[in-house]
């Protein structure tokens, strides 16, 4: 009998201190996430000056804005863990949060992963466009060898990335393209550091009650 | 986690913004931007004219609708209404503080950080030792 009461209570304490490790690890992920995120966002806000600079403060400006009816094009997925007890702390929940970029209102997917896939070519190719055959086109050429879905996917994104950008002309300068992928990588960033939270609220809310139990 | 259950997701759900011209413009530029039926958008700009009223409106709007996940605030307008902040607790939608241009991020100030310190202050570790 002192036995099991020994092993469940070397149980509890070694969940505690797993609980416990997880609310610091996250929390250092946390910290580490809003750090890099503040080095996009100046990068985002110093691409947005330069372009203000080079097409007028008049071409960039918030009161270009499209104030008619529209849907988000970049939208979030969540998904909320149940506690293991329907009376548990809504704090203990976990939710998590999946970024869809640039999913067509007319019913696209969301393809963050074949999203990601066409970053990673936009981010080889120079950000002025290029007559005739880029870089850029023989990367896709290569993409479409192996699967054709990917390049219809970066089709759908392009436009949908040149319909956001034309809010401010049909020609804008490279430093806005350069502040829009800028703001996109941020809002990666973002998601990331929403599911940190969450991850941490949780594993605080449960070293919290641990200690509280302590206590009693 | 062998007991958690995953709940199927929610339709698709929105980020919405309280913060400066440059801020909001970046993120619309990313695609967040939505306006709806009542030319409502998902997303306040806060210039030296906002009064603190009218964010902390956005504020309980943005935060009471089922179909906003993350709420962005720049810290320093998160300041203005630090009580509202930090008196919220529901996990969704998700209050992220992100810092502004002339702003830097102050993790003395993020209201998540502050609601978790109470475990490194001297009270519990004092608590728990009794």
């Amino acid at each position: 009998m002192e036995e099991v009461e020994g092993n469940q209570r070397s149980e509890d304490g070694r969940k505690a201190e797993e609980n416990i490790l997880q609310f610091m690890d996250s929390m250092d992920s946390y910290l580490t996430l809003l750090d890099s995120m503040s080095s996009t966002l100046r990068q985002g806000w110093l691409e947005l000056a330069s372009a203000r600079h080079s097409m007028g403060a008049s071409r960039v400006n918030s009161a270009l804005f499209d104030l008619k009816l529209h849907s988000a094009v970049t939208t979030l997925q969540v998904a909320e863990q149940d506690g293991e007890s329907p009376l548990a702390d809504p704090m203990v929940k976990q939710s998590h949060f999946t970024l869809c970029k640039w999913a067509s209102p007319n019913g696209g997917k969301c393809c963050s992963e074949e999203i990601e896939d066409g970053d990673k070519l936009q981010k080889k190719s120079p950000q002025l466009r290029h007559r005739g055959l880029s870089q850029f086109s023989e990367l896709q050429e290569k993409l479409v060898a192996s699967s054709g879905a990917p390049l219809i996917v970066e089709d759908q994104v392009q436009k949908e990335r040149s319909k956001s950008l034309s809010v401010f002309g049909t020609l804008v300068s490279p430093k806005l393209r350069g502040a829009q992928f800028s703001f996109e990588t941020a809002l990666v960033t973002l998601v990331e550091i929403a599911n940190m939270r969450s991850l941490m609220l949780s594993a605080f809310a449960q070293v919290r009650q641990e200690m509280e139990g302590r206590k009693e | 986690m062998a007991n958690n259950a995953q709940i199927p997701s929610k339709s698709s759900a929105l980020i919405a913004m309280i913060a400066d011209e440059d801020t909001v413009t970046g993120f619309l530029l990313a695609g967040v931007g939505n306006v709806d039926l009542r030319r409502k958008t998902n997303y306040l700009i806060v210039d030296s004219k906002t009064t603190v009223k009218a964010i902390e409106d956005a504020f309980k709007e943005f935060t009471t609708k089922e179909d906003i996940a993350i709420v962005l605030i720049s810290q320093y307008v998160a300041n203005m209404i630090r009580f509202l902040v930090d008196s919220y607790n529901k996990p969704v939608p998700a209050i992220l503080e992100i810092p502004s241009k002339d702003h830097p991020y102050d993790p003395t100030h993020d209201s998540v950080l502050s609601r978790v310190k109470y475990l490194f202050s001297a009270e519990s570790v004092a608590s728990g030792r009794r």
